[in-house]
């Protein structure tokens, strides 16, 4: 599903190179729930954004569904994300003055699906997220958890391969993220691809698979039992 | 005190911080109010009264008395003749009267000379209390009598003689001798009302004055228009145009009541009925009374292209209002995360507001500045373009005051909204956003 | 990009939106009006004058002295003039007349077939005492007769034959001959092609011409010159001196060519209409400056919803479409209400001024500036927006 080869990745500022990712390689698999944690300033948000193609790297290679990411046009990989990749913000990053279904919808238009299909595709992810009756809502008018869910919705309308989400209960309370990481765990065993960031350990042992990077560099991951985490 | 120049202080640094929305802003409402600032300069100048305590107690009657009869076109000329001013004339009910035209002539002092291009209002007595000219030596005429005696201006005086004092002297106007009676202080009737015929009302006033029978008697002829409706020759002013029908005079009487206005129309029906009784009146009775405050409309000479130039500068203003409220707006939407800090920080809505009234006031500076050099040069230019107006493009204090208010309201409204916008905002969601 | 969601971002911003489009629609109906009045001007300016302006001088002047103002000095001086000057190099012919071609106004009167005042008077026809080569200096075509070879005084029992421009005599003689008829002026020798004559007057074309001494000078005269081609500007400049050397007591109030003429006879409009055009000018100038920063501003505000918009798919080409398509639309709607606007002040326009009204392909030619305009000034800011980074957009709070 995706593969990493010694990639790496520099920030140059005029005085200092900074090593944000330094060799990485890693290899994530069709229908794993991989959670990647770290420091703050470990590189997990560079890493997730290059994995998201909204950041370019140095070194090494990305292969993205057996297809290496490198030196694809901008709109190779605007196409490529709104296909394959779906995201989900800690902020959530709703669209303020769209309402619910247009939110969710914008992925599908810039796709260029016909309305039929958008609107089966909305009604579905709408379905899955328990948010049915407020579609005509704007985002202000719902809970932060609500929200999460919408941005959920938005993600998976458009069927990706991969579901990336960088820390998405980390602005919810414990409640809500309950509720989340569910309904994360829903969408993966339904065959979707997450890799998701986190700070929490409980949520990281929750998931199939841990990574850890510390400094740029990931260090040993270290695989729980599954079943051992669906009953914790 | 301190405390305002703290708030002035606080504008500064939000205008350094976005100086190019600012810079924008100014510039906009700079061009937009220099724009109408130089229409507006024109339009007040072109109607504004020179005689506002009179405008409206001098009249200029005129009468169909002209020898054919009108079949379509029955308006009333717009000149008239010497003896439809004779017969006008026979009445004392106005307290002032004078006929009056202008031509050109040629003045000096001695035959041998380079002459001097004058122009000549050729008038009556009455002229010079009427329309309060200021007399600065000698006397003016004391009837409506032939005399050569001609009145000069100052400045034609300086030029001729290189002073003022010239009363008595002797000059050749038209190589004929003239004295003068008496020299006029400086004067300038703007617009000009008494001679609105065919937009005259925009010229200077004339250079010299001579009395209208010896007008009559030298022969000139009006350079303004002059019509005969019969086999008068032009050429024999002194006779027969004093008895034919050759128009070119205006007339102006006073008529200081309300009584006497109408005292004075009755006496002008009167007038035509006799003159149709003795068969010299065969068009239909046209008489008209015109007010001097009226006359430039009646005339047909309302400067249209002034106006519809005022049409278009008043949208454009609205234009750059509108526009420099947006800029502005979008500069206040980015400042106002520090608009709702200040809140937050306990500073109260009377204190925000004190520091619009210090972004007014800057504002309002650097708009005016800009505005005044975009009126001036837009002045500037239409004097270029449109020359006839060129005697009406001057600011006194009235107008400037009056610009300056509009720019300071007009910097006002464009503070206004957006610093409500941003002052009365949600404090709440303003600091979470 | 919908039609749906271009809406509903440009009614989520109403303030801003609702100035926009009114300064666009204000905008529009300006440019709109000057472009009519520029064009109409225009074709005053190049309307036919049956002249050759360029190679034809006017030096209007005046006896200072009384005495050369009447006969038989004032014939004598003009022979004299006229005689200078038609030796100056590059002359071509000269003729004296009481007062030019192209005026405003001038020395005017009516003309009507004897014993048919009622049925063919026209009135302020330009009355022309000319020279006998006044029409070649005019280089005008003989249609009728022949033109009259001697000057005769207007004092004279008989009256000095006419000649008359063409469309003076279709207008009074329908089509029939008119050389041998009788005019309340005279008898009518000849009918030539038309020239530009009074402003004023009832037809431009309308022109009424005797050979015959000027009546009186008291409004100064002129001598028309027809010159070589090119040499307009040199006998200008020795005018002057010729005329001065035969008689030092004149003055010359003005020499220019007819076409100078021309323009300041049209210089009102000619001031009016640049004058509009620059503020035209300076109004998409404006426009342009608020469509720049309202799509600056918007895509600063909007800086998350972009980088999200480019997270979901969303190529730099298609963020950029979005921000012009919003201007796009913006101007569209703008349009419309401006020519609705164009329509308000044309009207408001012709109760002062004469202009022509709207007619269909104008509006869509001035939309098409202002949209051309909007795109420009979108182009940059909407370019800028394209460059933000989805990574950190994202990210922010």
């Amino acid at each position: 599903m995706i593969t990493l080869t010694n990639l790496s990745k520099i920030f140059r500022t005029e005085l200092i190179e900074t090593h944000a990712l330094r060799d990485i390689s890693l290899q994530i698999n069709e229908g794993e729930f991989a959670a990647l944690t770290g420091p703050s300033g470990s590189g997990k948000s560079t890493l997730l954004n290059i994995l998201g193609t909204l950041e370019q790297f140095d070194d090494g290679d990305y292969q993205l569904d057996g297809k290496s990411v490198k030196g694809l046009s901008d709109a190779a990989l605007s196409k490529l994300r709104n296909e394959k990749i779906g995201f989900i913000f800690q902020s959530f990053n709703l669209i303020k003055d769209f309402s619910i279904y247009d939110n969710i919808e914008l992925p599908l238009r810039y796709r260029g699906l016909k309305p039929a299909q958008r609107k089966q595709r909305i009604e579905q992810a709408l379905e899955l997220v328990g948010l049915h009756a407020r579609r005509s809502y704007l985002p202000s008018q719902l809970s932060g958890g609500q929200q999460q869910r919408v941005a959920i919705a938005r993600a998976i309308a458009g069927q990706p391969r991969i579901l990336l989400a960088d820390e998405p209960t980390g602005n919810l309370d414990s409640l809500m993220a309950r509720q989340v990481m569910e309904l994360l765990e829903q969408i993966n065993q339904q065959g979707c691809t997450i890799l998701m960031v986190t700070h929490d350990p409980d949520q990281a042992r929750r998931a199939g698979r841990h990574i850890q990077i510390i400094d740029g560099q990931l260090s040993d991951a270290v695989l729980y039992d599954p079943l051992a985490a669906q009953s914790a | 005190m301190e405390q305002f120049i703290y708030y002035l202080k606080v504008s500064l640094i939000s205008i350094r911080r976005a100086p190019l929305p600012y810079a924008l802003t100014i510039f906009i409402l700079s061009v937009g109010l220099g724009v109408f600032f130089a229409n507006a300069t024109f339009y007040y100048q072109l109607n504004s009264d020179p005689l506002p305590e009179k405008s409206d107690k001098l009249f200029f009657p005129m009468l169909n008395l002209v020898p054919y009869e009108c079949s379509t076109d029955c308006r009333t000329p717009r000149v008239l003749s010497y003896s439809n001013v004779e017969k006008l004339s026979q009445t004392d009910i106005p307290s002032q009267a004078a006929a009056m035209y202008s031509a050109d002539g040629y003045l000096r002092q001695r035959a041998d000379q380079t002459p001097l291009p004058v122009s000549i209002r050729i008038t009556q007595r009455d002229f010079f209390a009427m329309f309060d000219v200021p007399v600065l030596h000698g006397s003016i005429w004391p009837d409506n009598s032939a005399r050569p005696e001609v009145i000069l201006t100052k400045a034609t005086a300086q030029k001729l003689f290189g002073k003022s004092d010239v009363v008595g002297e002797k000059l050749l106007l038209d190589d004929r001798n003239v004295t003068v009676s008496a020299v006029l202080d400086d004067w300038q009737m703007l617009p000009r009302l008494y001679d609105a015929n065919n937009r005259n009302h925009l010229s200077e006033a004339d250079d010299i004055y001579l009395p209208l029978e010896t007008g009559y008697d030298m022969n000139y002829l009006s350079n303004s228009q002059s019509q005969t409706f019969d086999d008068t020759d032009y050429r024999q002013l002194s006779t027969q145009g004093r008895t034919g029908a050759l128009h070119q005079l205006q007339y102006w009487v006073k008529l200081d009541t309300p009584a006497q206005q109408q005292a004075y129309r009755q006496f002008m029906t009167n007038l035509v009925q006799d003159e149709k009784a003795a068969g010299r009146h065969p068009s239909p009775p046209n008489n008209q009374l015109v007010a001097m405050r009226d006359i430039v409309s009646y005339f047909g000479g309302d400067s249209s292209d002034i106006k519809a130039f005022a049409l278009v500068t008043l949208l454009f203003l609205l234009v750059c209002l509108f526009n420099a409220s947006h800029l502005s707006l979008n500069r206040y939407l980015s400042n106002q995360y520090e608009f709702s800090l200040r809140r937050a920080l306990g500073a109260s809505r009377s204190q925000l507001q004190l520091q619009m009234l210090a972004d007014v006031l800057i504002m309002a500076l650097f708009t005016i500045t800009g505005a005044l050099l975009t009126g001036y040069g837009g002045i500037k230019l239409m004097n270029n373009l449109l020359p006839a107006n060129r005697l009406f493009s001057d600011w006194d204090l009235t107008l400037l005051l009056g610009l300056l208010t509009v720019a300071v309201i007009c910097s006002y409204l464009v503070t206004l909204y957006p610093s409500l916008r941003a002052s009365f905002g949600s404090l709440n969601q303003q600091l979470k956003e | 990009m919908s039609f749906y969601l271009l809406f509903k971002v440009l009614f989520s911003r109403k303030v801003v939106t609702g100035l926009l489009l009114l300064q666009l629609a204000m905008t529009l109906a300006l440019l709109l009006n000057s472009i009519l009045l520029a064009k109409q001007t225009h074709q005053q300016l190049n309307q036919p004058t049956g002249l050759d302006v360029d190679n034809t001088l006017l030096v209007q002047l005046k006896p200072t002295m009384a005495s050369l103002r009447v006969y038989p000095a004032l014939e004598e001086l003009l022979n004299r003039q006229l005689d200078a000057v038609q030796a100056m190099p590059g002359v071509i012919a000269a003729a004296y007349t009481n007062q030019s071609a192209i005026l405003q106004g001038g020395n005017n009167g009516n003309v009507y077939i004897d014993g048919e005042e009622d049925r063919t008077n026209q009135p302020s026809v330009p009355m022309y005492f000319v020279s006998k080569d006044f029409f070649n200096v005019l280089n005008s075509d003989v249609l009728q007769g022949e033109l009259p070879q001697h000057s005769v005084s207007l004092d004279n029992p008989v009256q000095p034959d006419v000649v008359i421009t063409k469309s003076l005599a279709d207008k009074l003689f329908a089509g029939k001959p008119a050389v041998g008829q009788q005019l309340n002026r005279g008898r009518v020798a000849a009918v030539i092609s038309d020239f530009y004559g009074q402003r004023h007057g009832t037809n431009i074309m309308f022109n009424n011409i005797q050979v015959a001494p000027p009546y009186s000078v008291d409004w100064g005269y002129g001598i028309l010159l027809r010159v070589q081609p090119g040499q307009a500007e040199n006998v200008r400049q020795q005018v002057d001196k010729v005329l001065r050397n035969v008689e030092p007591n004149i003055e010359i109030l003005h020499v220019r060519t007819l076409a100078e003429q021309y323009q300041r006879l049209y210089r009102n409009e000619y001031g009016l209409a640049t004058l509009l055009a620059l503020l035209s000018a300076l109004m998409l100038l404006v426009t342009m400056v608020s469509s720049y920063s309202s799509t600056h501003f918007h895509a600063l505000k909007r800086q998350q919803e972009i980088g999200v918009k480019r997270a979901l798919g969303a190529s730099k080409k298609v963020i950029f479409l979005e921000l012009l398509s919003e201007n796009w639309l913006c101007t569209a709607i703008g349009a419309l209400f401006g020519i609705g606007c164009a329509l308000l002040l044309n009207k408001a326009l012709s109760q002062v001024i004469t202009i022509p009204p709207l007619d269909l392909y104008l509006p869509l030619l001035a939309s098409l500036i202002l949209l051309v305009c909007v795109t420009v000034a979108t182009w940059y800011p909407a370019a800028i927006a394209t460059r933000i980074s989805p990574a950190t957009a994202t990210k922010a709070l």
